[in-house]
């Protein structure tokens, strides 16, 4: 290992003299492992293993999810549940999803970006559709959490329930125009439903259109992989 | 010191001011937080002051305001007297510092506005990241052209750190903000899902090695052996930690995303070179230390020493704890927890906070040509900060551990013991206090530093002494 290491730095001591040659020898240190870790994903068949129910955002769903980046709601929530019986148990408490309620790389194919989250100071967000299915308890909870939850310590979201926050028909279909260019399978149809979909509106029900779309299309998955 | 090179010392100066003026935002903001964790009526009900959006605004001025400043403060001063020549372009180096503030300027605008990327580190909008390229391209030219027009033979280890962390950043900054735009400032990443997941933590986890770390190695490498006056330990412990350390950091991306969807393979593949990441980050480690050891009865009387004491020995620490928390019995459950800011913290007040500090220590009375204002300021900065981080770490262990503990705990016949959420909030609100309360006393530490400069600033051009902290060599 001793002769090694000095066959190595004697190597390398050369290098300090040239500038470009350095940068150079640097760069290639630094990218072998990028390109060994984030190219094979891409052509691995089991990467992702597609499930047939899921589907993409619908037009209120996707502005939802857009209030939901832009409130940064995933600073606090996490959007993935990992395979512990004690995790499945807290997360999806209907065993809804059976012993496999773990979350799986084939529900987030349409998440452009992902909102995995990296802090889990609120619960876990993946599967709420099936936790707390009150569109009424959420408009509740995200006016006044303390009302719904005694002690809570989220930040109440009044704002996204005034009569100012209405959203905009337009730029949500051009949102969705803007995903379709990168794999999202949105169709002439999706669009033309966006105006109806958002009809009367406001910012604070397609945030719970989201949170109500939110593990609903996996809800069935052990009888769908049966 | 006297030479006869006219170093460009005005955008040193200048970025030494950013430094300060995003410390102190980045700071502020961040206590805000940790008491709105606590008390949450102090997100005012106000779209803008909200948790979810002041945590970006926090986390970007620490990481792109405060850091970023040092690193290019120290890049400019350093590259300069490293390689006995003026910086490659004047010109380039004032629309740099020019472009940069204004970056971070409508970084603290928009963020509070709700515009974010959602992607963590990543958050500013396309626009800012292309003004960011630019000012990042014209930085990288003037920086490897001075290097080129250098005159001196050899290129000296801090260099090498510096070199590795400005062409690895842009590779890392690009390829996660690629994203397709919808509008002025609004745009989705162009992967999906876990493709995504893996791509931004690739880049997370090495904003951590070549922003947080690898400058701030560079900056060591400078700062300490001309602050003592004597030579590093070791060159070729530094070649060996040098080339490791960048080649097996980049790989350890995936321990972000250990019992994840994301492939098998790739989560282990990032657990193994997170462990062995452990033994290049102690080997910077040692030689930063035996390089201290030798002057180390002068440590009680500098406080600009003992900070790089204690940075050094938090760069340590944190280096330990990451790939201690990388291996997957460890991540089950420290993984979303207090525990991970912790070790954040050890890192980001410790290492990076506290190397920060010694080089100002170091600049400001050279560059404004004087004597510091206050040696005892400096010792208190030293003190509050340290106890500061203690505080603030261990209540964030504890709190970490706990809140992991009580989402595992299950009855006898398998039931959750804790299925009630905030039962489990209501018993972290102690720990978060006491961290609150430790973030508070770095966030003094470093006003007290503010003032000991502006101080010292206003006695300008009256002459620096340097202090000789050789052993043996009264002072």
């Amino acid at each position: 290992m001793d002769k090694f290491l000095n066959w190595f730095s004697e190597i390398a001591d050369r290098w300090d003299t040239d500038a470009v040659r350095f940068t150079l020898y640097a760069t290639i240190a630094v990218i072998i492992g990028g390109l060994f870790e984030l190219i094979p994903p891409f052509f691995l068949a089991q990467t992702v293993v597609p499930i047939s129910s899921v589907k993409p955002y619908n037009a209120l769903e996707l502005a939802g999810r857009d209030i939901y980046t832009r409130e940064g709601c995933n600073n606090c929530h996490t959007q993935m549940i990992r395979p512990f019986k004690w995790e499945v148990d807290r997360f999806d408490p209907q065993g809804a999803y059976g012993k496999e309620g773990y979350s799986k790389g084939g529900e987030y194919v349409y998440d452009h970006p992902f909102l995995w989250g990296s802090k889990r100071t609120g619960p876990d967000l993946s599967h709420e559709s099936q936790i707390k299915p009150s569109v009424d308890w959420h408009k509740r909870h995200l006016i006044n959490p303390q009302a719904t939850v005694n002690n809570s310590i989220m930040p109440p979201y009044p704002w996204l329930f005034e009569e100012s926050a209405t959203i905009s028909v337009e730029s949500i279909v051009s949102n969705m125009k803007a995903l379709s260019k990168v794999g999202v399978p949105y169709t002439e149809e999706d669009y033309s439903k966006a105006k109806e979909l958002l009809d009367g509106k406001l910012e604070g029900d397609a945030l719970i259109a989201y949170l109500m779309k939110l593990g609903k299309d996996t809800a069935n998955l052990e009888s769908s992989i049966k | 010191m006297a030479t006869k090179i006219e170093y460009d010392d005005s955008i040193v100066k200048g970025f030494v001011i950013s430094a300060m003026i995003w410390g102190i935002a980045s700071m502020l903001f961040g206590v805000i937080i940790a008491f709105q964790l606590v008390y949450p009526q102090l997100n005012l009900g106000l779209p803008y002051t909200s948790f979810g959006r002041l945590r970006p605004l926090h986390t970007n001025a620490a990481i792109f305001g405060f850091a970023l400043s040092i690193i290019f403060a120290t890049a400019y001063h350093t590259v300069q007297r490293l390689c006995r020549t003026r910086m490659f372009s004047d010109t380039l180096s004032r629309i740099h510092i020019i472009l940069y503030n204004l970056t971070i300027a409508l970084a603290a605008v928009t963020l509070p506005l709700g515009y974010s990327q959602g992607k963590e580190y990543a958050e500013l909008e396309w626009p800012l990241d292309l003004l960011i390229v630019i000012w990042y391209v014209i930085f990288f030219i003037n920086y490897l052209g001075t290097v080129i027009k250098r005159e001196e033979k050899q290129m000296y280890v801090a260099i090498w750190f510096y070199i590795a962390s400005f062409v690895t950043v842009p590779l890392l900054f690009i390829v996660n903000n690629l994203v397709i735009p919808s509008g002025l400032m609004k745009s989705y990443s162009i992967y999906s899902g876990i493709f995504d997941a893996n791509i931004q933590w690739w880049y997370g986890h090495n904003a951590v090695a070549f922003v947080l770390t690898t400058p701030f190695l560079g900056l060591m490498y400078y700062y300490l052996p001309k602050h003592i006056n004597l030579p590093i330990y070791s060159h070729r412990l530094s070649i060996i930690h040098f080339w490791s350390l960048i080649f097996i950091y980049i790989w350890a991306g995936p321990h972000h995303l250990l019992y994840s969807p994301i492939p098998d393979w790739l989560q282990t593949t990032g657990m193994i070179f997170s462990v062995m990441l452990w033994m290049p980050s102690w080997g910077g480690m040692l030689n930063g230390f035996l390089t201290l050891t030798q002057t180390r009865d002068k440590i009680k009387v500098d406080a600009t020493l003992k900070m790089m004491l204690v940075a050094i020995t938090f760069y340590g620490m944190s280096t330990f704890e990451g790939p201690l928390l990388s291996i997957r019995a460890v991540s089950a459950i420290g993984h979303n927890t207090d525990w991970i800011i912790s070790h954040v913290h050890s890192g980001t007040l410790g290492w990076v906070g506290f190397l920060s500090a010694s080089a100002l220590y170091y600049l400001v009375p050279r560059l404004w040509n004087t004597k510091l204002y206050s040696e005892s300021l400096a010792n208190f900065h030293f003190w509050i900060g340290t106890l500061g981080i203690l505080l603030y770490i261990v209540s964030m262990w504890a709190s970490g551990i706990t809140e992991g503990s009580m989402w595992r705990a299950l009855n006898p016949d398998g039931t959750l013991m804790y299925p009630d959420w905030v039962s489990i909030t209501e018993e972290l609100k102690v720990f978060r206090l006491a961290r609150a309360i430790g973030g508070s006393m770095f966030f003094i530490g470093i006003l007290v530093m503010i003032y000991n400069f502006i101080k010292t600033i206003s006695n300008k051009d009256s002459g620096f002494e340097p202090t000789d902290l050789r052993v043996g060599v009264r002072g």
